[in-house]
């Protein structure tokens, strides 16, 4: 992987913001916000990288830098080498940007109309114009969807979707920045942009970086992960090298009904103290899902200590399961946070 | 990446849009005839149209005399909103990001991308009044001044450019999304002598007319299209003005756009 060219580079960047808290109706007091702590990480040409992280970790805000759009108060970032600050017309023009799917283009003009019209922002005309946007309504399936000559306000989420990435590839610029690209989107939505993007960057080369909560997301679409938590890089490696770091625990979930009278929290903390592990709860469609995480040696153990727990706090046990380890378990043990999907 | 291509952005939106939205092109063919409509009530309830000559000092018809206004008054106020309150309406709709991430100085994107839209609603809106010129003025004077107009709307357009851009550079600097350019836009118009000369308006009121470009474009837009034959020199002057105001105004607006730009990149307020 070091051999291959680095596409985006990030170096000890940091940044923070100015916030107000309200007091009354002319009072603010002024605070300061620390988004970024000094992150850096290499994304090497033609692969999917995934920076994971739960809301307000800075991954927006890495974005954002990085498409030339913010300012860091100290750090250096570089697209294919060149500077995002000192180059920003040159960066402009190597990269594709999408911050929000369901935003950002003009609600009475047609898909078609908004991408020519982007496309000529982005100084494409003529025959090269018309060729490339029909051509990108055909790639994104938005032709066959009908949606090319609908109104954007129109458009379903999906569609929506869809022409934002359109949007990106106008000038086929070799990096792709996508900031929560499948947010919102369907089942079927998320899967066939997830495919859209591996398809970019395994067969046309491009580099594609995305922003993601989704570990799932994560897992099966990106070459390499970084995860970031409040500001910092907590690790940078592929899928698997990412859960070689877990190779240590056993991932034990247990799914139960919980009485109404038991609050998360308090389960959480008998869980803890009864089994010795660190305990996650999670709430689902259906009841809440337990995930402890267990030595290996101790599984069974661990496994008796926490049913006669749940026994003990009136819960309704519904499955047992010892699972292999998962990004939600990396980020669980590097953060102690409770995981996000 | 050539300035064509941005023209041409800007020339296709608009017309996507009139094209789109059938509400929209009919306001936008009706509004010219409202506005003189209002313009004409508010005078005549102020007095007659021969109190109006009698207050002006010249013998002008007053309703060739407010075609000229609501022409004048209209485009300013289009070209303020096209310029400075396109970075609110890209701000609502999300694609503020978008079109500064196109390889140009955004000031420039947003200045040069509205010339064709305010060459298309300058000739629209003036082919409008065409024929009611031509109905008072008769055919040879009527077609003068029309012209004259249009010149003149040309001339006064590069100021305003200007002074719209710096309204532009104060928006995006603010994290403010409220629609301050409603209520600022008809102040300027009146200071502008848009509804009544400036020379009419207070003292104080006049000294900030002076320094509003679209005082020169009405009253340039005024005496030598529709007061009659002024004197050449008076129109040199007032053209000079406006190249000098749009110098000006230009200059500063491209600073202070930049200045603008960057303190919206430092505070993360490109959204």
């Amino acid at each position: 992987m070091s051999n291959r060219n680095i596409a985006i580079e990030t170096v000890s960047l940091v940044k923070t913001y100015t916030a107000y808290d309200r007091i009354g109706f002319f009072k603010r007091v002024k605070k300061r916000v620390k988004a970024l702590c000094g992150v850096s990480f290499k994304v090497y040409e033609g692969e999917v990288f995934g920076l994971l992280g739960p809301n307000g970790a800075g991954k927006t805000t890495t974005v954002k830098i990085l498409s030339t759009l913010l300012l860091p108060d100290s750090g250096d970032a570089y697209i294919l080498g060149h500077h995002v600050i000192h180059e920003a017309t040159k960066v402009r023009k190597l990269i594709g940007v999408s911050l929000s799917v369901e935003r950002g283009f003009f609600w009475k003009l047609t898909g078609k109309e908004n991408l020519k019209y982007f496309g000529m922002l982005y100084g494409l005309d003529g025959q090269e114009l018309e060729q490339r946007v029909n051509e990108l309504l055909e790639m994104l399936g938005l032709e066959e969807l009908g949606a090319s000559n609908k109104l954007y306000e129109e458009y379903s989420l999906g569609m929506k979707a869809r022409l934002s990435i359109a949007r990106t590839l106008l000038t086929d610029p070799p990096v792709l920045i996508l900031d929560e690209p499948t947010l919102g989107l369907d089942p079927p939505s998320a899967r066939c942009l997830r495919e859209m993007l591996v398809q970019l960057a395994h067969e046309k080369g491009k580099t594609v970086l995305i922003t993601t909560h989704n570990m799932f997301e994560a897992e099966i679409i990106c070459d390499r992960v970084a995860i970031i938590d409040k500001g910092q890089i907590l690790a940078v490696d592929t899928v698997d090298g990412l859960k070689r770091r877990v190779a240590d625990v056993v991932p034990l979930e247990i799914t139960v009904y919980l009485p109404a009278q038991t609050s998360i929290e308090h389960l959480t903390r008998i869980l803890k103290r009864d089994t010795n592990c660190p305990v996650k709860i999670f709430p689902e469609e259906k009841g809440h899902r337990i995930k402890i995480l267990s030595s290996p040696d101790e599984v069974d153990e661990t496994t008796s200590r926490a049913l006669k727990s749940l026994y003990d706090q009136k819960c309704n046990v519904r499955k047992v399961e010892v699972k292999q380890p998962s990004l939600e378990d990396v980020f669980i043990k590097l953060t102690g946070k409770t995981g996000f999907r | 990446m050539s300035f064509k291509t941005l023209v041409k952005a800007s020339f296709a939106q608009t017309i996507y849009f009139l094209k789109n939205v059938k509400a929209m092109l009919i306001t936008f063919l009706l509004w010219p005839y409202l506005m003189l409509g209002l313009i004409l009530g508010a005078g005549l309830m102020f007095g007659s149209t021969a109190s109006f000559k009698q207050n002006i000092g010249l013998n002008v018809d007053p309703i060739v005399f407010f075609i000229a206004s609501s022409v004048v008054a209209l485009i300013s106020i289009s070209l303020m909103w096209g310029v400075a309150g396109s970075v609110l309406e890209l701000r609502w709709i999300g694609a503020l990001p978008y079109v500064i991430l196109a390889p140009h100085r955004f000031s420039i994107t947003l200045v040069v991308s509205y010339i064709p839209n305010y060459l298309l609603i300058a000739s629209l809106q003036i082919l409008e009044f065409a024929p009611l010129i031509i109905l008072i003025e008769g055919l040879e004077i009527g077609l003068l001044k029309i012209a004259i107009l249009f010149l003149a709307l040309i001339v006064g357009m590069l100021p305003l450019m200007g002074f719209a851009a710096l309204f532009a550079s104060f928006l995006i600097s603010i994290k403010e999304e409220s629609n301050i350019l409603a209520w600022l836009n008809p102040i300027i118009l009146l200071f502008s002598g848009a509804f009544y000369p400036a020379y009419l308006l207070p003292r104080w009121a006049q000294f900030i007319s002076w320094l509003l470009p679209s005082t020169y474009t009405i009253e340039l837009a005024r005496l030598s299209a529709l007061i009659g034959a002024p004197k050449l020199s008076t129109i040199t002057f007032m053209i000079g003005v406006l190249l000098g105001m749009a110098l000006v105004y230009n200059s500063i607006a491209s600073a202070l756009m930049g200045a603008g730009e960057r303190k919206a990149l430092r505070e993360g307020i490109i959204e």
